[in-house]
């Protein structure tokens, strides 16, 4: 049987990191084919590939017998390639027939113009909508559809398109197990009708139920393709995780010396439920790592103790005493700081210089009323700044330098400079790393360890395992918004983080 | 070296046009204005009254700019200013003339308080609603105009005691006019508001960037109802000197008069994304179109001449400052 899709020795390379190398492909008709990864293995930037929104830089795309080497996509969409991304990109404003239809509404000519032909839609679209057993009206708001029916949708629009390969990425990601037992039942008349699906997902137990064949991707290289009935859940997770720590921080570690617990959370549940019961603890001088998926709850953790997200119930302390927090403003002014996860939209101000940002959080905790009453200290803010710089080593030619002229490890820095000049006593990191370079890397690790030698409290979180593994004393998984495992360094392993992660 | 080091090292280059363009191009466009009219009309222009007269004619337009140019660092705007200063123009020229209150009470309540009252409310449904301030203040404009129209039965307020005039509207030794005064008082306390205080320094950060403020502490919807309560005063105060200076209290008071704040602002160098601007630069933008509506005047052009001119120049120096100005980095 001819493959639908080869993908031959793709490689990609963005500015300073290789995406893919040399990944090889098939998609044959009537399989459902995983694609599974960490995040940032590629999986994503291999499917960019197929459906034409990347140009690889090495490598061919067979489709139908015909070679690209550079797939547009337009040519992707004409060879019948279609994705249904996890966040779906239907049209909430519009009718369930106009999405389906979306790009390509069936018209005729009237006096010479060609206008939409409504009923010829609806017919059409109830006989695609019968065969995704979606039964609404094709005339009704997508606003109106649930996740599951708006997926359904999505499905509905790919065969309007007569597609052969359909892309699905962590399709079930928000749905419920009926729902998921739906769309089960709809990949295989999918099959049934030699399309080929490639399907990304995390959860394994998924992949065990729906999958063929499984390809596995590891740090942007092809590890190897396997028949699903072959496969196990723990030797996947080892082939996706199991990698020498190649960026090993060498700082050397305090673990041993940990003392007193200084900061607790008692049984958080968010109000919108992201994060459910959570309890963790932190003691004295050690780091505390967060790992698990994107989407795991982490981050939501850190919001809501950082009081930009509401709590339902739980308990805060730290330092013994239980804290009230409502807004980021209760929170640093008793002691918490958080680096966020995006410092261009949630961490410096770009209008403002180097002094400026570092200065802004300890003046505001000074005045009163919130800020409103209270005066700039000019000799005072250049002292904060300087002490600052030092102590974090900032790389500038000047504190008047705009901040937007830094690099990202330095504004990182100057953002860690802020809340520690604010007199913090837990610094929350959230993806610390993201988008700086290694050298700078290792110097915030180094920055967090002597944090946590002076008694501050750190918590972690992270995506890559290895700079937890390197960095952290203790690890704490999330999975689906619990905690759901916790290690100490010693016994930590990429698979067992892995394994708590996706189960 | 990495790179990303390399090029910390190396941004403290020599200074560019930029750089220069940013100090002193709202300066430059002024002296640049003053030069060609001097030119066209040397004799009737370029006379000390006349530019006494031209800052006095001003002084209107500064006033409402300085309240305008909180809003518009927010990333917001103010479409309000011309119909609050309508509306406290006729209530305390009302509260004077009808209800016989001393001139100092009536600009308390009809200016003041009513002035930051209206822009209290307007930043409180900004903050409730979540609305765009263009959406509030646009409506707030509507009410306040037909509002104004009840309060003064479309009829002008006239008969404004002198005390009131004179003092508001009068001039010193004859010479040195009293809303000059009053704008310099203003814009002094705004500049020392905007550099020297946490508050000014917060307004600057949330409209740099809203989040990041939130992130940081900031009462974000505290500092919207802050700016909009200063821009309400500013208008509040406009209408006064208007009343001072006609002597009466006209319920069309102010029309156009939004976009004129908004164009100082602008022409001042105030960025529309929010975060940057400096208060003297808009003083200068509000001088800016005072000579352009007083020079095109001595040259002979009608006041339609004056309206393109100004719709030119606010195209002209925001495209200016999309080139040269520090916005296009980033």
């Amino acid at each position: 049987m001819e493959a639908l899709v080869q993908m031959n020795h793709i490689t990609k390379r963005f500015p300073g990191v290789v995406a893919l190398q040399d990944i090889t492909l098939d998609i044959m008709p009537g399989e459902v084919h995983v694609l599974l990864g960490e995040n940032g293995a590629g999986k994503s930037t291999l499917m960019k590939i197929l459906s034409g929104v990347y140009q690889p830089d090495e490598g061919e795309v067979i489709i139908g017998g015909k070679t690209y080497a550079k797939l547009t996509p337009r040519e992707a969409k004409e060879n019948g390639i279609a994705i249904i991304y996890q966040e779906l990109s239907v049209i909430n404003e519009l009718s369930i027939m106009e999405n389906v239809f979306l790009g390509a509404l069936p018209a005729r000519k009237k006096g010479g113009i060609g206008v939409v032909n409504y009923t010829q839609m609806r017919e059409k679209a109830r006989t695609l909508l019968d065969s995704v057993e979606l039964k609404r009206d094709p005339g009704e708001t997508v606003a109106n559809l649930n996740i599951s029916e708006k997926q359904m949708v999505e499905i509905a629009k790919t065969l309007a398109l007569d597609a052969k390969v359909i892309v699905m990425d962590e399709p079930t990601s928000s749905l419920s197990e009926v729902e998921a037992g739906r769309l089960f039942k709809q990949i295989r008349q999918l099959k049934k009708e030699g399309k080929g699906i490639v399907y990304i997902s995390h959860k394994l137990d998924e992949i065990m139920a729906i999958g063929d064949r499984v390809s596995v991707l590891k740090d942007g290289q092809y590890v190897g393709t396997y028949p699903v009935k072959e496969s196990t859940v723990d030797g996947l997770v080892t082939l996706m995780v199991g990698r020498e720590l190649k960026n090993k921080y060498q700082g050397g570690r305090t673990a041993g010396e940990a003392g007193e617990v200084i900061f607790e959370v008692k049984n958080l549940t968010r109000k919108d439920h992201t994060v459910q019961n959570a309890s963790f603890f932190l003691r004295k001088g050690e780091v505390l790592g967060f790992s698990g998926l994107i989407g795991a709850g982490r981050s939501e953790l850190m919001c809501a103790i950082y009081g930009i997200s509401p709590i339902k119930e739980g308990e805060i302390l730290l330092n013994g005493r239980k804290l009230h927090i409502r807004n980021p403003y209760d929170a640093l002014k008793q002691g918490i700081g958080l680096v966020s996860e995006n410092r261009r939209e949630t961490g410096f101000f770009g209008n403002f210089t180097i002094k400026r940002n570092i200065s802004i959080a300890k003046q505001l905790m000074q005045t009163k009323m919130g800020g409103l009453l209270g005066m700039i200290h000019v000799k005072e803010e250049q002292e904060i700044a300087e002490k600052a710089q030092k102590e974090m080593s900032i790389k500038c030619a000047s504190l008047e330098q705009n901040i937007t002229e830094l690099s990202g490890g330095n504004q990182q820095k100057v953002i860690l400079g802020k809340w520690l000049s604010a007199g913090v006593k837990l610094v929350i990191f959230d993806e610390p790393t993201k988008g700086i370079d290694v050298g700078t890397k290792s110097e915030i690790y180094k920055l967090m360890q002597d944090l946590a030698q002076k008694g501050i409290g750190v918590i972690v979180v992270s995506s890559e395992m290895p700079e937890l593994l390197s960095v952290c004393d203790r690890i704490i998984v999330m999975n689906r918004g619990h905690i759901k495992g916790e290690f100490s360094i010693e016994e930590a392993t990429e698979e067992k983080l892995m394994k708590a992660a996706i189960e | 070296m990495s790179k990303s080091a390399e090029k910390d090292r190396n941004v403290r280059k020599k200074k560019t046009f930029t750089d220069y363009w940013e100090k002193y191009s709202t300066v430059a466009i002024l002296v640049l204005m003053v030069v060609v009219f001097g030119i066209l009309e040397p004799q009737a222009f370029m006379t000390g009254s006349n530019f006494i007269k031209i800052i006095e004619q001003s002084s209107i337009t500064i006033l409402l700019a300085c309240g305008e140019f909180f809003a518009i660092l927010l990333a917001g705007i103010d479409l309000s200013v011309g119909s609050i200063l309508a509306l406290s123009g006729v209530v305390t020229a009302k509260l004077m003339v009808d209800f016989g209150m001393p001139p100092a009470l009536a600009v308390l309540i009809g200016t003041i308080l009513l002035g930051i009252l209206i822009g209290g409310v307007n930043g409180f449904l900004i903050n409730v609603t979540g609305l765009p301030p263009f959406i509030i203040t646009l409506g707030m404009q509507s009410i306040l105009r037909g509002l104004t129209m009840i309060v003064s039965n479309a009829r002008a307020v006239s008969g404004v005691p002198i005390q009131f005039t004179k003092c508001v509207g009068g001039r010193i030794f004859d010479l040195i006019p009293i809303p000059i005064i009053i704008v310099l008082i203003t814009a002094g306390i705004f500049i020392f508001f905007t550099m020297k205080t946490q508050a000014g320094r917060n307004l600057y950060a949330v409209g740099g960037n809203q989040q990041a403020a939130w992130y940081a502490g900031i009462n974000v919807k505290k500092h919207f109802l802050l700016a909009f309560m200063i821009s309400g005063l500013c208008a509040g105060m406009a209408g006064m000197v208007n009343v001072a200076r006609l002597a009466a209290a006209e319920p069309t008071a102010g029309t156009g008069y939004d976009t004129h704040a908004i164009a100082a602002v602008i022409i001042g160098g105030t960025s529309f994304f929010g975060g940057q601007g400096m208060i003297p630069k808009v003083v200068v933008g509000g001088l800016i179109i005072g000579v352009i509506n007083n020079g095109l005047n001595m040259v002979g052009l009608s006041s339609y001449y004056q309206t393109i001119a100004m719709g030119v120049l606010i195209i002209a120096a925001v495209t200016l400052d999309r080139f040269f100005g520090s916005g296009n980095k980033r």
